[in-house]
């Protein structure tokens, strides 16, 4: 058969016992050489520096008794004392499990949900119908927490539309919006109204990157629709969603400040306080000062720090890339 | 009102507020139990006995009042408007521009509105622009902007707002422009105005660069009013009221039959859409920041701790279990006000400025009926008390970096502010200009037109940027004449302040314990918790800053009261 392959080029021009020898460029040389990129690479580097590292490097003030009115060199080092306060507060501990709470949930019954709706939205053939689905589902994600709060409120909430309905009928009034037992099922269906388009998007996207002729090939060899979505869909976007397990792991204990902020009077700070309402009642708003709220988002941050090498070890060793392709 | 030697304060010598200084800044035995941590220990101020302020000189008043009270808890008020007269005749020639960062709630005026362009031609030419901030996160931001350094010139913080910050005599001392070299001693000469302003406003503007020395001790705020009375009451819909064949309730057990008799869960009709900070005071739970003296048991108490904490919390948890209470109460977004409009709900906890708003929505066929506040009342049979705060509204504090002439060029426009009611500079100010902002009436008073509400009425703008010689009820006649009696009607109920004649500034773990402590009562209160937590509640309270406070505010007390 005739191909359209050239010949290797000639390999006489190398004595069979040469070694490849590598040069080594200077710094100079490689400077010339890769300037482009740098500068390519600059701007970012400079919005990473100013809002990123330099902000992260003021996280010292978690070890002083930090005051804006002192130079900087002069306040006191005072060790892990705030950390010592923090975890002596016994608001820390239920705030933490709150957090952890809330995140599980998410990890659990909303990354799915965003998995399947992508698949049902994949499997529709009408454009029109995919068009017009996609939309309404994706919408509400532009919404701001205010907005999703407040609908909630107006349609569920005790003086909503569907109470006043049932009072107009002779029944009660609902409770669903300020009753703590069943905060999380209230919170699962506001993540899932407002963020489950997006995560569809993102997984749309992979879905199109799929070869379509894997599936016909799959058709052809009598594959049924759920051996190719189990063989062919599932496996074409893993990758994806192990790389968003994984950011989603690592950012486990930021479960969002909205949602719970403005719904902290109604449903009552127990069932609703996280780690970041609490910094902002204990610190931003609170009288604890700046010193003890950066010694709370160290501590989550180390915790997400450890908790997406972990994971994304795992996604090694699962044979994935991660976040990071490992050398 | 004349100067400082108001009656509470006589009980004390100089000498005993001025040892104040000492408690709260270092010595306290709980601060050093927080290992090397100083921030948010708690501080006290004296604020009085100090001989660096501006000398007092009487401005007298273009005009005696209508109705004469006994200042600052029962303020004389003007049933009729007096012939303004020119109160600030050499008007200074000043070219500067200044940016003043004020509250707003509702709708903020335009810098550009020609109110501003008369204020400033009036007061000798210094252009001030508002930086404005929404009044409803103020507080907790202005924290922020007082760090950085970022309010402009000048800052006009109310005195409840102080609560919001950690350590605000710190913030006071490295941030605000030390005014005492510029007003201490004979100042009527420049500005008769702010000379004229009470001296324990003045006393009230003091901050200590070292709290543990009386010495440091510097004056740093420019006044505003000096007010007192009952700054809160209980408002009803009198017309709905009587529709209903209500009467009026004298007791707490009383007001709780009239929430009964008007709610209707089903039709939308409820006694309250919020009571939680005007109903301690009906069960006699007025203690400052919560604590006061028990001669019994010998020490200080908290309001927690009281058998009257559990029977207020017994009365709210009622309202929400007989539905007597809007049922989306519980997320505070409520608009109360717009509720007692509508007829939704009979009563409203208001400042009493929300009368004066009220009457005139009526006026303007944007409301009906009437409200008027519940007279002071109590529970079981108890006498009811009252609480007032006889202090400064606030103070506008000018930036360290100005200069000495830029602050005197804004004491030259304070001074112009202080005109009280009856002179030019008041109208100008309160009113705005007359057929753009304002109209005389029939009987000769000034009346906000729709623009001059949204413009001047409404919004803080420069009212507040300096204290007034004397404060008086002004407005709408009637309104003016009923509160007048309620006022009068109040003075044997209000109980003095245990801590007259010192700033607290509470330890943070109190305050944070304070904030859960608030937060476990609108648990009970709406039914997320039982009542038999209380005593739980009231322990977590103690573990966790309570007893800490008790041991920092009886230091104070002994300090003002034993030596």
């Amino acid at each position: 058969m005739a191909t359209l392959q050239s010949e290797a080029p000639p390999t006489t021009a190398r004595t069979p016992n040469a070694r490849i020898v590598k040069r080594k460029r200077s710094a100079a040389q490689r400077l010339r050489h890769d300037w482009p990129l740098l500068v390519l690479a600059l701007p970012v580097i400079v919005q990473l520096a100013l809002f990123f590292y330099w902000p992260s490097a003021w996280n010292i003030i978690a070890f002083m008794d930090y005051s804006p009115h002192r130079p900087f060199w002069e306040n006191p080092f005072v060790g892990f004392a705030w950390f010592e306060r923090l975890f002596n507060d016994p608001y820390f501990v239920p705030a933490l499990l709150n957090t952890l709470k809330f995140a599980a949930a998410h990890l659990l019954f909303l990354f799915p949900l965003s998995v399947v709706l992508a698949l049902v939205m994949h499997s529709v053939v009408s454009t029109k119908v995919r068009s017009t689905f996609q939309s309404i589902v994706y919408l509400p994600y532009f919404f701001s927490w205010v907005l999703v709060v407040t609908v909630f409120v107006q349609v569920l909430g005790a003086d909503g539309l569907v109470s006043n309905w049932l009072m107009s009928l002779g029944g009660d009034r609902l409770t669903f919006t300020s009753n703590p037992d069943t905060f999380l099922v209230l919170a699962w269906m506001q993540w899932a109204w407002k963020d489950a388009g997006w995560g569809m998007i993102i997984f749309l996207a992979a879905l199109a990157s799929i070869n379509p002729s894997l599936y016909e090939a799959a058709a052809v060899d009598g594959a049924n629709r759920w051996r190719r979505m189990w063989h062919i869909t599932l496996p074409g976007i893993r990758p994806v969603i192990i790389l968003l397990l994984i950011l989603q792991i690592g950012g486990i204990l930021s479960v969002g400040f909205e949602q719970y902020q403005l719904q902290r009077n109604a449903i009552g700070y127990q069932a609703t306080e996280v780690l970041d309402t609490y910094v902002y009642y204990r610190s931003v708003i609170g009288t604890e000062g700046a010193s003890f709220g950066t010694a709370a988002g160290l501590f989550k941050g180390a915790i997400g720090l450890v908790l997406i090498l972990a994971a994304n070890k795992v996604a090694h060793r699962l044979g994935e890339q991660g976040i990071y392709q490992k050398s | 009102m004349p100067d400082s030697s108001s009656a509470p304060l006589r009980r004390r010598s100089l000498f005993k507020v001025a040892g104040l200084g000492a408690v709260g800044a270092a010595g306290l035995p709980f601060a050093a139990a927080c290992s090397d941590i100083q921030t948010g220990e708690g501080s006290t101020q004296a604020t009085e006995g100090f001989d660096f302020l501006p000398e007092y000189k009487e401005w007298p008043l273009p005009a005696e009042p209508d109705l004469v009270g006994d200042p600052p808890n029962h303020p004389s008020g003007f049933t009729s408007y007096p012939e303004p007269v020119e109160a600030v005749t050499e008007v200074p020639s000043n070219s500067g521009t200044y940016e003043i960062t004020v509250p707003f709630w509702g709708e903020a005026p335009s810098n550009d509105d020609p109110y501003f362009a008369a204020l400033r031609d009036a007061w000798g030419g210094t252009t001030v622009n508002l930086r404005q901030a929404d009044g409803n996160t103020y507080a907790d931001t202005s924290v922020q902007w007082l760090n950085a350094n970022e309010y402009g010139d000048g800052i006009l913080l109310f005195s409840w707002m102080l609560g919001s910050h950690t350590n605000f005599p710190e913030t006071v001392v490295n941030s605000f422009y030390d005014l005492t070299d510029i007003l201490k001693g004979d100042i009527s000469g420049r500005w008769p105005l702010l000379a004229g302003l009470p001296t324990q406003s003045w006393a009230q503007s003091v901050w200590s660069t070292d709290a543990s020395d009386p010495e440091s001790a510097r004056l740093y705020g420019i006044p505003s009013t000096f007010s007192g009375g009952p700054g809160n009451a209980l408002f009803t819909r009198v017309d709905l009221m009587e529709a209903a064949g209500i009467a009026m309730p004298t007791t707490v057990e009383e007001l709780l039959e009239a929430c009964r008799e008007w709610s209707d869960d089903a039709n939308g009709k409820w006694a309250f859409g919020g009571v939680d900070w005007i109903l301690p005071q009906l069960f006699g739970l007025v203690g400052d920041e919560g604590w006061s003296w028990d001669d019994e048991q010998g020490k200080l108490v908290n309001d927690c701790e009281k058998p009257e904490f559990t029977e207020m919390l017994e009365f709210r948890r009622t309202l929400w279990d007989e539905k007597l209470i809007h049922p989306d109460a519980p997320t505070g977004t409520l608009d109360n006000g717009a509720l007692q409009i509508a007829g939704t709900t009979l009563f409203s906890q208001e400042n009493p400025v929300r009368w004066y708003d009220y009457t005139t929505k009526v006026r303007d066929g944007q409301a009906e009926g009437a409200i008027v506040p519940v007279p002071p009342i109590g529970a079981k049979g108890r006498k009811p008390t009252l609480k007032a705060s006889t202090s400064v509204d606030g103070w506008t504090f000018l930036n360290k970096d100005l200069s000495k002439e830029q602050v005197e060029e804004l004491l030259d426009v304070a001074n112009w502010c202080s005109a009280p009611y009856g002179t030019k500079e008041n109208e100008l100010l309160e009113y705005g200009v007359e057929g753009e902002h304002f109209e005389y009436d029939a009987g000769g008073n000034p009346v906000h037109t729709e623009h001059g509400q949204k413009i001047v009425q409404a919004p803080v703008n420069l009212k507040q940027y300096s204290g007034k010689v004397q404060r008086f009820l002004t407005g709408i006649p009637e309104v003016v004449q009923a509160h007048f009696e309620f006022n009068a009607l109040c003075q044997e109920f209000i109980v003095p302040s245990i801590f007259e004649g010192v700033r607290i500034e509470a330890p943070a773990a109190s305050k944070s314990a304070s904030q859960t402590l608030n937060d476990q009562q609108n648990d009970i209160a709406f039914g997320r918790a039982e009542l038999s937590t209380i005593p739980d509640m009231v322990q977590t309270f103690l573990d966790n800053g309570g007893e800490e406070a008790r041991t920092f505010y009886t230091d104070i007390y002994k300090s003002l009261n034993e030596q």
